[in-house]
């Protein structure tokens, strides 16, 4: 297992890897200093449907709001849904496959059987129906997509476990009353660090695409809560007369997806070549 | 064999794909294409003496949830059976009521009327109407027939409650007591509530009618076929009591979720007839293959208070919120500039208005003032309030709420922003007098009906089967009971220009707007002149 | 192998149990009943409770549940509460509508993808390979729903053209129904094509690095000969699993394409029956769907296990 620093470095030796750190960190750095860079507060209403100009770099929407600041404090909003939920994914994710590949048996059976259940809604549906009960705004949002991810985190750490317990040294020290739990863990963790990180960097992209679809739906993010998705929602009426308060959020949600995409699949290759979907 | 077994694989999925595309095509749809398949191939708009088919391609943002006038009045459901079911009554523009099945009537005292039928009105199954099919559409309404008491499960019940009898004096006339006398009888009335339905029909679907298919009236139009989801074809009824209408040939609803779909749509002359939200009235501005024609609607909208919340128990706190608000900035911001500043009796009500935004200083935005108000309640920058708003359904009211909270913060208000699904805004409206709903204040738009009594009554006094706020005021209650006892038109206009004056001054809701409504048609079409109380009336329609 | 399959099929039973608890509890706990959506801002909680009581919606949840479940058994998915029609009639007629998208869709994604995958391997770490992969990507980056409302847009502003919008099945009128179905079947395989893109690149690669394949270029067949012969036949194999993994994504996509382009289909009746809590038709819709997807995928993982001799069903 290389290091992270290692693995950075084969990343950036890669042009695409390159692209995908530097339009990350450029994400990152956009929604950490959203305040300080953008140009107005993202609710402040003013004179409507103005053109971009160097007034509003991205013109104003219908509510005369600056686009361009929304959109920067869009991105807080977008990276902090895509990164919780994630997070709330692969948590619960690891936990259950670790509790799964573990014990066996009839724990096993009934968390994979909850897997295959939640695995059997089309995901987009399945984050309809949990923020339908759940609620709106951008906690229920969060959970929403966290749940939808849980499966293939699951997945893949019973995976790792269950063949961590076939090797010959974890067999010794069970056999010689040494509690398994802990060596499983720290023998899992560097096999599970790498497919880990590619889902983690995949499902990243997929829950801002998720976001960005709930809240067409108007299900997602409110507004004035300046996500993209819920831009582009307000903006849809006005695609004709005033591209700009749709076409830039678009921009963005698709570029970022890219980016997340790119280092995604950049990693993989540098991480293990074999790994697939 | 190992090739075999794999080319035996590929197979079997490649006959999956097509047992699955087979089950594609012949679920699909069995029933033919409705109209002629001539329409499709005419992207060349050119064509010069081809005769324009007369059948109305109508864009609709949702799916009828149910086609029982008795119990649905959504205007997705009514916008396609007002169509094909009439009521004895409807209204004239300015108010005034013109018969549709009843030809005449008379009211002999303050509780009884009694209507003239026309004759010869036909249903759609061929029969003729009579009588005796208005005794039964109102026992079903009231729950009093043999069928079953289906339309006393929607809210029509609560619509005619005042009614005592009803006789069948001859086939072509027919009686109604009431049980006191109420001036919002008549209005009742034209009400798609109170349909007439005939007997046969319901009894055949075992008391439903909300299938489409059951769909048998005495209108213009008549159910011809449908694909859920999709579209529903209606036809000229060619027997239609009033002679040389309708003039279309038919009427096609499409359903169309997305507006940017349907101004799309309309664009091309696929459809040529829809509605949108007044934001996109710029953007056909300068398109000479659309026109947009508007009415006043009896709407408005409202931001409601919570009663049960401490904070709003302070009048001052209410009337300052009223005098922060730029109702015209709302009206430029939301609707574009199409919209009246209105109260909760709408500007179209007419006489029955009082002109708030003339007479009440609650109207006139000072900020000044509202601090002053604030402050006397003890608020400050450091001490602010925090007011959570739920908002309905509508994009217009979720847009009301962002400016209105851009506009409280000045006077020290913060407004949490909700935005309710349908299931959830019922729900909450109905505990809006309590801490259980979760809200301080609800936005929303509600109907000023085509009575006062609807408008003044029921959402504002006590005993108000909408007025879920909790507020109570004597003087607003005897008003109303006024109001409603008498038929002499100028007493009752004193009652109820009292009342508003007092429920505006308390400001239990305040409001703001009351919008245009738009269809948006493509320019060949004619003859079409809607109005609040009868938009649906497509019987002098043509296209060209 | 029958053993396998039936094994396979009880571990479904489970599954789908699972999910009809699930779908059924979670539509309860959604807020908002039917009654109040229904009557709108009219209801009292007498009107509440008299509809409630006429839909079986008093009685406990258990009673409502075992009532549901028995019906299924038996065939019978209820009725609607809003149309009172018959659910699994209309279900197999919206599946039709649903399947035939999710087919076309997943065809367009293969002929998209499987020549570039190919590509992409064939000429791995160069500019072609990064221009295929960025592509690729980009298709899976752009949510469809602002991708059809782009295309709507551009081509009635720049053409004047509007997809026809009565539906018509593909047997009543096949050209009519191919030009309703091109545009959102068109949408949505791009947005699928690049995971099979990024498969086919993959599976490609690893049969490069095998050594019979080593051998064939040693004999000095030429570079598309070996590719065409020897690699792609290999190549397909893991690619038609993936159809199982496409086939969920496609299902959940065609909710939101369904809904733009008016199509009739399953989403769309699952997304209206969620807005008018119409409980019956969300559960049965639920259910049809997840089923679906659990027997394709089933029956994906048999051809897999039938095809490969290294996975045994014992």
């Amino acid at each position: 297992m290389r290091s992270f620093v290692e693995t950075i470095r084969s990343l950036w030796k890669d042009p695409m890897g390159k692209i995908g750190i530097i339009g990350i960190l450029l994400l990152i750095f956009m929604a950490l200093f959203a305040g300080q860079l953008a140009p107005y507060p993202y609710d402040a209403i003013g004179m409507k449907f103005q053109a971009p100009s160097g007034e509003h770099l991205f013109g104003t929407d219908k509510f005369g709001r600056d686009v361009f600041s929304r959109v920067l404090y869009g991105a807080g909003v977008s990276l902090e849904v895509g990164i919780i939920a994630v997070g709330i994914g692969a948590g619960f994710g690891y936990l259950l496959g670790l509790a799964a590949g573990y014990f066996e048996g009839w724990t096993d059976r009934v968390i994979m059987c909850l897997m295959d259940i939640l695995f059997a809604f089309p995901s987009i549906l399945l984050a309809i129906f949990i923020s339908a009960v759940l609620g709106k705004g951008i906690g229920p949002t969060m959970v929403a997509i966290g749940i939808v991810n849980i499966p293939v985190f699951c997945r893949t750490v019973r995976a790792a476990v269950i063949s961590a317990k076939g090797l010959e040294y974890v067999k010794n020290a069970q056999s010689v009353g040494v509690k398994t739990w802990p060596i499983l863990i720290r023998h899992i963790s560097p096999n599970v660090v790498a497919p880990f990180t590619v889902q983690a960097t995949l499902a990243l992209s997929g829950a801002i695409l998720t976001e960005a679809t709930l809240s067409f739906l108007g299900m997602g993010i409110q507004p004035p809560d300046p996500s993209w998705g819920s831009m582009l929602a307000e903006a849809r009426a006005n695609m004709v007369r005033s591209p700009w308060t749709a076409l830039f959020p678009l921009l963005f949600i698709v570029v970022t997806i890219l980016v997340f995409n790119i280092l995604g699949d950049a990693l993989r290759d540098v991480l293990d070549p074999k790994l697939k979907v | 064999m190992k090739l075999s077994k794999r080319f035996f694989a590929l197979a079997l999925a490649g006959v999956m794909v097509l047992a699955l595309a087979a089950c594609g095509g012949n679920g699909g749809n069995s029933t033919p294409p409705s109209q002629s398949p001539a329409p499709t191939p005419d992207a060349g708009s050119s064509a010069p003496a081809a005769p324009v088919e007369q059948v109305l391609k109508y864009g609709t943002d949702t799916w009828p949830a149910g086609f029982d006038p008795h119990t649905i009045s959504a205007i997705a459901a009514t916008r396609v059976f007002n169509q094909v079911y009439e009521s004895l009554i409807s209204f004239n523009p300015d108010m005034t009521f013109q018969g549709v099945l009843a030809e005449s009537w008379e009211t002999p005292d303050d509780t009884t009327y009694i209507f003239h039928l026309r004759k010869g009105v036909k249903f759609h199954n061929g029969r003729e109407m009579t009588a005796e099919d208005v005794e039964y559409s109102f026992n079903r309404i009231l729950g009093k027939t043999d069928a079953g008491d289906i339309g006393a499960l929607g809210s029509s019940a609560s619509y005619y409650g005042g009614i005592d009898t009803i006789e069948v004096v001859d086939p072509a006339t027919i009686k109604f007591t009431l049980k006191a006398p109420n001036a919002a009888f008549m209005s009742s009335l034209t009400s798609s509530y109170g349909a007439i339905v005939p007997k046969e029909v319901v009894e055949q679907n075992n008391g439903s009618l909300a299938s489409i298919e059951t769909m048998c009236g005495t209108g213009p139009f008549v159910y011809k076929d449908s694909v859920v989801d999709n579209y529903i074809t209606l036809e000229k009824n060619a027997d239609y009591w009033e002679a040389g209408s309708p003039k279309l040939d038919g009427i096609t609803y499409y359903l169309m979720a997305d507006e940017s779909t349907r101004l799309a749509a309309l664009r091309t002359g696929d459809i040529n007839l829809c509605s949108l939200s007044a934001l996109n009235l710029s953007e056909v501005q300068n398109d000479s293959s659309v026109k947009v024609l508007s009415y006043q609607s009896n709407n408005y909208t409202y931001l409601g208070f919570n009663l049960s919340s401490k904070k709003l128990q302070d009048k001052n706190v209410r009337q300052a919120m009223s005098l922060a608000v730029d109702r015209d900035a709302i009206i430029d911001y939301v609707y574009n500039g199409e919209a009246t500043v209105s109260t909760f009796v709408a500007p179209a009500m007419g006489h029955w208005v009082w002109d708030a935004p003339k007479e009440s200083p609650l109207y006139k935005k000072n900020i000044d003032e509202a601090k002053k108000l604030m402050e006397a309640a003890g608020y400050s920058d450091s001490n602010r309030m925090t007011l959570t708003v739920a908002a309905g359904l509508l994009d217009s009211i979720r847009d009301t709420v962002v400016i209105l909270q851009q506009q409280l913060k000045e006077i020290y208000i913060d407004v949490e922003i909700s935005n309710l699904e349908s299931g959830e805004y019922v729900d909450i409206w109905g505990k809006m007098d309590t801490p259980e709903a979760g809200f301080d204040a609800m936005c929303g738009q509600n109907g000023s009906g085509t009575d006062p009594n609807r408008a003044v009554s029921f959402f504002f006094s006590s005993t108000g089967n909408a007025n879920v706020w909790g507020y109570k005021n004597d003087k607003v209650d005897e008003l109303c009971a006024q109001g409603v006892a008498t038929t002499d038109e100028s007493q009752r206009e004193t009652y109820y220009l009292e009342a508003q004056k007092i429920v505006i001054d308390e400001c239990p809701n305040l409001f703001f707007a009351s919008p245009m409504e738009y269809f948006f048609v493509s320019a060949g079409l004619e003859g079409f002149a809607p109005y609040a109380a009868n938009a649906n009336n497509f019987n002098s329609i043509t296209l060209k | 192998m029958r053993n396998y399959i039936v094994r396979r099929l009880l571990q479904l039973l489970p599954v789908l149990l699972g999910i009809s608890i699930v779908i059924f509890a979670v539509l309860r706990l959604i807020p908002g009943g039917f009654a109040s959506g229904m009557l709108g801002i009219d209801a009292t909680p007498e009107l509440i409770a008299q509809v409630e009581a006429r839909y079986g919606l008093d009685q406990p949840a258990v009673t409502q549940y075992l009532r549901w479940m028995s019906g299924v058994l038996h065939g019978d998915f209820g009725q609607s509460f809003r149309s009172g029609a018959a659910i699994l009639p209309e279900m197999m007629t919206r599946f039709g509508v649903t399947a035939e998208l999710t087919i076309l869709a997943a065809v367009i994604s293969w002929c998209i993808a499987l020549p570039l995958g190919i590509l992409a391997a064939v000429k791995r770490n160069t500019m072609a390979d990064r221009v295929v992969r960025v592509a690729a990507l980009l298709g899976v980056s752009v949510p469809g729903f602002a991708l059809s409302i782009l295309v709507i847009l551009f081509l009635s502003l720049a053409f004047n053209y509007y997809p026809p919008l009565d539906y018509v099945g593909f047997f009543t009128d096949p050209g009519k129904n191919l030009e309703i179905m091109a545009l959102p079947a068109l949408i949505l395989g791009a947005s699928m094509s690049g995971s099979v893109m990024r498969m086919t690149r993959s599976s490609v690669l690893e049969i490069f690095r095998q050594d019979f394949i080593k051998t064939v270029r040693a004999k000095g067949a030429s570079e598309w000969v070996t590719i065409v012969r020897h690699v792609l036949r290999n190549a397909l194999i893991p690619i038609v699993t993936l159809v199982g993994m496409q086939i969920g994504s496609l299902l959940g996509g065609a909710v939101v394409i369904e809904q733009i382009f008016s199509l009739p289909g399953l989403g769309l009746m699952t997304l209206t029956g969620i807005n008018n809590r119409d409980y019956p038709v969300v559960q049965g819709c639920v259910l049809f769907i997840a089923f679906i997807y659990v027997l394709v995928n089933l029956v994906v993982d048999i051809l897999y296990a039938y095809i490969d001799p290294r996975i045994s069903y014992d």
